[in-house]
């Protein structure tokens, strides 16, 4: 019987060597893929390519802040230890602090959730609105381009054949924003698949008028949204009723929810205008968030276990 | 196709193990199956219900999602060596003495979901318990009689958990 190879590198140097001669399917976390490649009890799972487990590589764990004040986070950080980490951003942290449950946190890898490119990821929300790049890498070099660019579309990558993920880097944080937002609509608080998570972000000129406004959605449609076009529309205007009404009429537009596609866009628009409708009242603070259908505003602290 | 065999080393409740087999086969198979783990239970196969868990390198996780290549060189411990040590040992008393076990089947993960819990935070609040167990799925007490046993446990271990 012909048998398949497993390769299980020590090292990253003899990872991307295997990548640049062999065809195979990276595992991290396995969190994904073990799922969608099982068979019945007691079975293992069957790929129809080699696997290389990267699960334990120590070069893709780090994170650490840059020259450029930018956050570097290793393709293998975990949710859990993205969710630890106050050098991370606070949405991402927030995502990442949602995740599945306690185990699975342990397991689940910030380059698995976006390799996988499902609309329901939660990280590439906060990561498309920080405008993070990823560092794909091969033996022949490497390359950055946006988290956004990467993922193509649904279940799509733009990774070649000798390249692997080996950083995630995040340019902005909370810092740069005055007012913060990251909420997960979920059937239950633990192992619950996004109904929506919203994030958004924004910084006023010291005259009242907005500086910058992001926001972005995943679990919306076929990719996760964000629109520059709509965040222009406040830009560098006062906020009014109105003009928060063209910002949720835009991004209605944009977004394209199949399942229970009225629930999705409504949840949406609620939560862009009372986001907004607070940060207008400029209040003490810097998290905006909705908490049993009230909404709070306080000082960013994710919970970790 | 199958995958070749490869020979897997690791630690197992504190003992170096050797198994040639097939790296792709999940952990949860090869504790079972190879090394007679029959604590670490199968519930769901896909890491909702952490009825699996075990420790590996410290972190809770659920077997049922990691091949055992990926246990190469890793320290893993389940419930049989949990249950052994003197942290393991007062919460799998606590739940004894606070009635918090009625078929059994959850409680290896739950165990482990404590003993992680704790192990982080000595003094949790009734919330930070119920989160903490939050990926553990009992279809039999209704949780409550688990969230007080595991509170016992944090009372009768002190200064233990803190070690
Ligand atoms: C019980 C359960 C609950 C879950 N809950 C959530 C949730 O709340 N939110 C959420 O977003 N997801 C959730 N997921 C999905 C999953 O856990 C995440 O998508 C996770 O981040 C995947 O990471 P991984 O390392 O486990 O991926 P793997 O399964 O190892 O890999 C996933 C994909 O990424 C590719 N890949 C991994 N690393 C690299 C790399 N370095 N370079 C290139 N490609 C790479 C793999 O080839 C594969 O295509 C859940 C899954 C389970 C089983
Ligand atoms: S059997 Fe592993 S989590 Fe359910
Ligand atoms: S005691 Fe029966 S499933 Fe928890």
């Amino acid at each position: 019987m012909e048998e398949m190879m497993c390769y299980i590198p020590k090292t990253l140097e003899e990872a991307l060597e295997i990548k640049s001669r062999h065809d195979v399917i990276v595992l991290a976390g396995g969190s994904d893929l073990m799922v969608s490649n099982k068979r019945t009890l007691g079975l293992a799972p069957k790929f129809d390519k080699p696997v290389m487990i990267v699960r334990n590589l120590p070069e893709l764990r780090g994170i650490y802040i840059n020259e450029e004040g930018e956050c570097c986070i290793g393709a293998g950080c975990t949710s859990a230890q993205i969710a630890e980490s106050t050098l991370c951003p606070w949405h991402l942290r927030q995502a990442a602090s949602r995740m599945g449950a306690v185990a699975l946190r342990n397991s689940a890898t910030i380059a698995g959730n976006i390799a996988n490119a499902s609309p329901k990821g939660d990280t590439p929300g906060p990561l498309y609105m920080l405008d993070a790049r990823v560092k794909l890498s091969s033996v022949s070099g490497s390359r950055e381009i946006l988290v956004s660019d990467f993922i193509v579309k649904f279940r799509t990558i733009d990774l070649r054949p000798d390249e692997m993920i080996t950083e995630v880097i995040v340019p902005l944080s909370e810092d740069d924003f005055d007012y913060v937002f990251w909420h997960k609509v979920g059937t239950r608080k633990a192992n619950a698949i996004s109904k929506i998570t919203l994030s958004q972000a924004i910084k006023f000129n010291a005259d009242g008028t907005v500086k910058d406004y992001r926001v972005a959605a995943t679990a919306t449609g076929a990719k996760t949204n964000r629109s520059r076009d709509v965040e222009s529309i406040i830009i560098g205007k006062r906020l009014s009723p109105e003009l928060i009404e063209d910002v949720i009429k835009g991004f209605d537009d944009v977004i394209s929810p199949r399942a229970m596609p009225e629930f999705r866009r409504e949840a949406t628009r609620r939560m862009i205008r009372r986001f907004l409708n607070v940060a207008d009242t400029h209040p003490e603070g810097k998290v905006i968030d909705t908490y049993d259908g009230y909404y709070v505003v306080g000082q960013p602290e994710p919970r970790v276990l | 196709m199958e995958c070749k065999e490869y020979k897997i080393e690791f630690t197992l409740n504190g003992k170096p193990v050797s198994i040639a087999t097939n790296p792709l086969r999940r952990l949860i198979d090869v504790l079972r199956d190879d090394f007679g783990c029959l604590g670490v239970k199968e519930g769901c196969s896909e890491g909702e219900c952490g009825a699996c868990s075990i420790l590996m390198n410290g972190r809770v996780v659920t077997p049922c999602l990691i091949p055992v290549g990926a246990a190469n060189g890793q320290d893993i411990m389940t419930i049989e060596g949990i249950k052994e040590t003197e942290k393991g040992s007062i919460i799998v008393q606590a739940f004894a003495d606070g009635g918090a076990v009625q078929c059994g089947f959850c409680i290896p993960g739950m165990v482990i979901a404590a003993y992680y819990l704790l192990s982080r935070n000595p003094n949790p609040t009734e919330d930070e318990i119920r989160l903490g167990i939050s990926g553990n799925i009992c279809r039999c007490t209704g949780y409550d009689l688990i969230v007080e046993s595991i509170k016992l446990a944090a009372k009768r271990g002190g200064e233990i958990w803190k070690r």
